[in-house]
């Protein structure tokens, strides 16, 4: 788990806060493609808008850090960081919803859904980032 | 990875698993549906409601062939397992019957009986108002967890989920787990900002250091933090304030950036 990002894949998000427009695509696409639906309203969007003005735009996802709190308070070991994206992914099956991982991120970057309390988070769609792919400015990249 | 492969047959389905692997863990993975009450991936299995009972048989048993709970059953080479049949059917009509005999006010069971076939129990109704199962699955997260702080009591018809001597069970931290867990939402509590009450106690939660906002019951901040290693800070914002405070100080490097290159935000 003390791997550095790129000793097993070369691709890492980036996230260039001066090309941001606000648009909220990424999170139109985050949504879709995890919960099937395009609704702003649903918390499986794990790219947040903030600090809303020409250039000083914020798009925050997960970090994935290397020594993360989130996996280390987690009771059950649903938090697993996958080995070919080094993203830390939730199983939904072991997950008991307690909401620890959502407390312990010193970011805020873990959310739960309403109905289930399971947690979601980022998991850089499996290596393929739906938000870098639809964002129309080219501020959220992954190469 | 030198785990040992085993082949094994799902519904006439050849399939692939690893050495220790359960008949349902393989089935779900694969998407073969197995209905179930008592099963959580994360916590050890028991096979208390038998709604998960298979059919399995094998080439080397003569004909041989029984049912068994498939959350509790390894894998083994050349397992040949049917997860629905006339037989299956019955025997899961009968755990329903009587489970609706025992719950007749639980709507997950009532639910789950219906879409078996089963309306209506054709035993004698439990007296007893309960819409618990037994399946002990709340004692059995409270354990994983490490806490322990509830366990069974009794036996027979006096089998209940119970709490130490009937007394506020000192162990508890709050967390809610057993209540998030049950499946037939039988586990009560109640929240009124600053208390969260179960299982008799009354627990303080600690508030978010920046919103006041209630965060987690105080035991269960103590609790995780000597369990996981991690300092109280982590415990000590609401996830909302947290992600605002990571705003703020992107903005504010943002913004050290944009001065230090000598541009204008």
């Amino acid at each position: 788990m003390n791997e550095t990002l790129d000793t097993t894949n070369n691709k890492v998000l980036t996230i260039t806060p001066s090309r941001c427009t606000a648009c909220r695509t990424c999170e139109l696409a985050c949504s879709f493609s995890h919960a099937g639906k395009s609704g702003p309203g649903i918390p499986r969007i794990r790219a947040y808008l903030f600090c809303e003005g020409a250039g000083k735009n914020q798009v925050l996802t997960c970090f994935q850090c290397d020594e993360a709190a989130c996996v280390q308070v987690c009771p059950v070991e649903a938090l697993r960081r996958r080995e070919d994206t080094d993203a830390i992914e939730v199983d939904r099956q072991r997950c008991i919803g307690c909401g620890l991982c959502s407390i312990a991120c010193p970011f805020g970057h873990i959310v739960h859904e309403r109905s289930s309390g399971i947690a979601v988070k980022c998991d850089l769609c499996g290596g393929e980032p739906a938000c870098a792919a639809f964002c129309p400015t080219r501020a959220i990249s992954y190469e | 990875m030198n785990e040992k492969t085993i082949n094994l047959e799902i519904n006439g389905r050849f399939l692939q698993a690893r050495e220790g692997e359960t008949v349902l863990q393989v089935a779900r993975r694969e998407g073969i549906e197995i209905p179930t009450l008592c099963h959580h991936d994360a916590i050890e299995p028991v096979g208390a409601c038998r709604l998960c009972l298979v059919e399995i048989t094998h080439p080397d048993w003569k004909g041989w062939k029984g049912l068994v709970t498939a959350c509790l059953y390894p894998v083994e080479e050349g397992l040949q397992v049917v997860t629905e049949s006339g037989e299956i059917g019955n025997a899961r009509r009968t755990v329903l019957d009587l489970l609706l005999a025992r719950c007749p006010d639980s709507e997950v069971i009532r639910d789950l009986a219906a879409a078996h076939g089963v309306t209506e129990s054709s035993y004698r109704l439990n007296k007893v108002k309960t819409t618990c199962i037994l399946c002990g699955l709340c004692v059995r997260v409270c354990a994983t967890k490490g806490v322990s702080a509830i366990n069974t009591a009794g036996r027979g018809i006096e089998k209940r989920i119970s709490i130490p001597f009937k007394q506020p069970p000192k162990d508890c931290i709050g967390c809610l787990s057993c209540a998030h867990i049950c499946p037939t939402n039988t586990i009560r509590f109640e929240e009124n900002g600053d208390i969260r009450k179960i299982w008799g106690r009354n627990f303080a939660m600690l508030k978010c250091e920046a919103c006041g906002c209630p965060v987690m019951p105080e035991a269960q901040a103590e609790f995780e933090a000597r369990r996981s290693g991690l300092s109280a800070e982590f415990f000590s914002l609401c996830p909302d304030c947290s992600r605002a405070k990571t705003v703020q100080t992107m903005a504010t490097a943002f913004d050290m950036t944009m001065m230090e290159s000598g541009e204008t935000a």
